[in-house]
This record gives structure tokens, sequence and C-alpha cells, in this order.
């Protein structure tokens, strides 16, 4: 018998235009999730940052809407809202594509991330308590740290893949902003995740795999070896992200 | 079935008993101490042998980060840490090419500071000096007379450590082995290619890449799991960490044996 849920929200599908490779079909994504016994995963364009988010949107839904087995969701890429290249009513169109979080990346993309660009949608996605990926801001600190005050009641689920020890740069965004949600991708130090967990609640913790840079399965050994009880350990592998997802669009 | 729920697999092993008693492991690229740009869990001599101890790691060799970025710390105070825990820590004579004084000295006692000195470290790009520059003559000089290996800091593209240096030291010092630490991060056509052109002589060392997806795999196909040898950078990353990179990549149980602990002993042998 399977002994822990995992539900992945940072897995990227597709191929981007530099070669870096990932599954193409939800069929390839699932054969992949089930080689290590990942339930459930969140989406995203692997090619977003070349494509662009009016293509990758778009990718996404098609993907999603190819996939019979219901064990995947996608994730949009938010733009400003002047240009009317998002859905008029972007949040019903998610509903409908089984869309469950967004993402943005106004650094390839060209535009600033703020109140004036996004403030609206930002507000409604606050309300609807729809999670936030951070993965575009990976290694901006400086610009995420001025994000995540721009937006404190928004549900920001935050990352860093550089394996360079992050406790310095994450622990003040989890002691001052409870919105803030820690995706585990390249945090190396396996029972440093316990004192995460001490400190700012396994709450506040999400296994992630970031697919295709990372396999699934490291980081699900990591977890498990983390000293925390299994009750915790299970909320941080599924439990948590499954909630978060139930609280915002429903069972 | 999950290769976690394989109880005939290494992988469904170590996920039910965390240490596998006929599977030891030995982790090769180790550090100790504080460090300026990062936070560290733990980072003394007797925190990370209990860490080592849960996560079953039998031995550990490691270069202490003080004697690597500060000249103060001198080996023989890394040669009396070892001396506390003489089944699980074994040291790499860290090599600072700003102090020659320092190299000659410490050298001259290498001998004395056996079974526990087991070879030689040089961090080039850190230290800013290439690592086929004459600075390390004596030292890399002193490692091939005596056949020890010398893992190095390497990093794809790095103009210090990448693959251009590291083949000019293999021709240069014929009977050296070479650890390349990080495997020539990111170059990996180029370190298959060092392995083979230095049969028996080089050995890629896994550092940081446990866990991305695919180049363990890669590495196996190309170089063969008999040429690679693990480590975490402890205690930069965990001992979890990199077996459980190892565990989850796609290769075979008999390459995963090869990289935990075979290739070791047959360098060194069981007792060393």
């Amino acid at each position: 018998m399977k002994e822990l849920f995992f539900y992945d929200p940072m897995c990227s599908v597709g191929n981007d235009f530099l070669g870096k490779r990932s599954s193409s079909t939800p069929g390839e994504l699932l054969a992949e999730m089930d080689f290590y016994g990942i339930d459930k995963a969140l989406v995203q364009y692997n090619n977003l940052a070349g494509a662009g988010a009016v293509y990758a949107n778009k990718w996404i839904a098609d993907f999603i809407s190819s996939d019979t087995s219901d064990r995947l969701r996608g994730v949009w890429c938010l733009l400003p809202e002047q240009c009317g290249e998002l859905p008029d009513d972007l949040f019903s169109a998610m509903s409908e594509k089984k869309i469950c979080a967004l993402t943005l990346d106004p650094f390839d993309h060209r535009w600033v991330a703020g109140k004036y660009s996004i403030g609206k949608i930002m507000a409604e996605a606050a309300e609807r308590k729809i999670p936030v990926l951070m993965n575009y801001y990976n290694r901006k600190w400086e610009e995420l740290y001025r994000f995540v005050e721009t937006f404190p009641d928004n549900r920001l689920f935050i990352h860093d893949t550089t394996r360079h020890g992050t406790d310095r740069l994450v622990r003040p965004l989890l002691e001052y902003f409870p919105n803030v949600y820690y995706m585990l991708t390249a945090y190396w130090v396996p029972e440093g995740i316990r004192d995460l967990a001490v400190l700012y609640g396994a709450d506040r913790l999400l296994y992630a795999s970031c697919f295709p840079t990372y396999n699934h399965g490291s980081m699900m050994f990591a977890l498990k070896n983390s000293g925390l009880d299994m009750a915790s350990i299970a909320k941080i592998a599924g439990v948590n992200m499954q909630n978060l997802l139930e609280e915002s669009w429903g069972k | 079935m999950s290769i976690w729920e394989d109880k005939n697999t290494l992988a469904g092993k170590f996920w039910s008993n965390t240490v596998v008693e006929d599977c030891p492991i030995y982790d090769m690229h180790g550090h100790m101490g504080s460090l300026n740009t990062i936070y560290f869990k733990r980072d003394s001599a007797s925190e990370m042998v209990a860490h080592m101890r849960r996560a079953g790691v039998k031995r550990l060799v490691f270069s202490h980060h003080h004697a690597l970025f500060d000249a103060n710390l001198r080996n023989a105070e890394v040669h009396k840490i070892c001396l506390g825990y003489p089944e699980e820590l074994r040291m790499y004579v860290a090599v600072n090419p700003h102090y020659p004084s320092h190299i000659k000295e410490d050298l001259r006692l290498f001998d004395s500071w056996r079974p526990y000195a087991v070879g030689l470290k040089i961090l080039a790009d850190y230290h800013r000096v290439k690592v086929s520059d004459r600075k390390y003559e004596y030292a890399l000089s002193f490692a091939n007379e005596r056949r020890l290996p010398v893992l190095f800091h390497t990093w794809g593209g790095s103009s210090q450590s990448g693959y251009e240096e590291l083949r000019k030291v293999a021709e240069r010092y014929p009977d050296l082995i070479i650890f390349a630490g990080h495997s020539i991060y990111g170059d990996w056509d180029n370190a298959v290619k060092l392995v083979k052109e230095s049969p028996g002589k080089v050995y890629l060392e896994l550092t940081a890449i446990p866990g991305v997806n695919g180049v363990i795999e890669q590495l196996v196909e190309n170089a063969g799991s008999e040429s690679l040898l693990l480590g975490s950078d402890l205690p930069w990353f965990d001992e979890f960490q990199v077996i459980g990179g190892v565990l989850s990549s796609k290769i075979s149980d008999e390459d995963k044996r090869n990289i935990f602990y075979r290739n070791v002993e047959k360098l060194f042998g069981k007792n060393w």
C-alpha cells in the first residue's frame, strides 16, 4: 500500500526553445510521476519564458484538456491587465479549463509587476485564495521581497533552485508573511526541512520537484528522511497542496 | 508500483530502512566549519558525524572550510579533529596556492597523518589560480609520486578548473588519481572524455548532481558507473539528499552500489 500522497505543484511540460525537454503529453508525464509515486501535479509550460504567456496559456489548456486521468491541473501566466491579452473573465476561464494556479514572468515578458499592472487580478486572486507560483522570481530575491510586500494577502509559492542554502533569504519571508509558502524543490538539506517546520509550521511547506530540472524522486526521499513525524511529512508531501486547492476551487 | 514501493530494489530497501546493511556508503566530498555565504544547519564534527550515523554513511572524506578559506586554520588541526572520529572521518589536506610555505610544511607531515589523510584538495576557482599553474606543482608532484587522489573542485566552462585545465594536469602527472569534484559540472561530454582519455585515473565525483534530472544516467551510460564517486559537500547538502538522488536515478542497482561503495573499496580496500 502506498505510504504517502504526493502532490507536485512545480512541474513543467513541453520542450523549451533552448533544448530543455520535458514531457510532451499527459501520458508521458504521468508515466514519469508513476515511476516515483507522484499522485497529482500542477503543470506549467516549460517554454513560458520563450514563447510568451498567450501561447503558453493556450498550450497548457490544451494539455490539460487531453488528460483523461484527472490527476493534472494547469498553471496560467499573468500579463498586465491593460493590454487585453488574458480572457475577460479570467477566473471563470480558469475554472472551466482546470487551471488552478497562476504564475508570472515579468522579466522575460518585459513588464513591471505591481499594483498598477496586475492589482485588480491579484486582489481577486487573494479573495479566491488562488496560489501564485513565484518560480520566475527564482534567484531574484530583492524583486521577490518587493512583490511579497506589495501583495501580502496573496498566497505566494516561492522557491529557489540554486541549491546554495537559502535559509538567510527564505526565513524572513516565512516569519513576516503568513501567506508565503515555500516549495522545497532545491532545498537540499532534508533535516533542515524539520527546522523550517518547527519554526514556521509544516503547513507552510510544500513538496515540489521542479521537474524536468530535477527528478521527482530525490526530494521525496529527502522529505521522508527529514526527521519530522509522519503527519507533518504527509502534510508537506501532498495534503497541504490538496487542501490549498480545495480552499480555492472546492473539491 | 513506484521505485520506493519495490522492496526488491535498493530504492525500496532504503525507503523502508534508511540504513541498508549490505550497502555501505562512502561520501568522498565533504567540508566542515562555517562559511561566509551560507547558513548551515550543522557544521561541527560532532553534529556532522551524528548526521552521518543517522543516514548510515560509513565514512566521509572532507576538507575543512577554514583551512580552504582562511589561512589561519592549518591542516594539523584538521588531523586532530579526525582523531576524535577514527571510524567516520578522513581528510583531504587543503592546498592553498597563496601560501607555498604552508603547502611544504603540511605535506612534510602527510605521512604522519595517515591513515586519516587520504589525499589533497584543490579549490582553484575560489583561490583564483588555474589547476595547471606552477603554484600547485609541489603539491601535485607529491601526490603523483605517492599515487594519491586529489579532489579538484571542477566546473564546466571554468578557466581555472574546466576540462582543458584538468587535461593538462592529467598529462603532466601520469600517476595522479584525479577526483573531478562536481564532474566538471555542466560540461558532461568533456567529463566523460576526460575519463576515457585517462582510464583508471579519473573519477567523476557527483556533488551537486544527485537529483538533477538525467545527469547520473548520462554519466553512467557514457563514462560507466565504475568511474563515479558519491559526494555531498556536507554541510552544504546533507547525506539523505545525495543518497535519495542516486537512488532515484534510472540506473541499475549494481551501478548504484558502484557509486555508493564499490569504487571506493576498489581504490582503498575495505579498511582504510
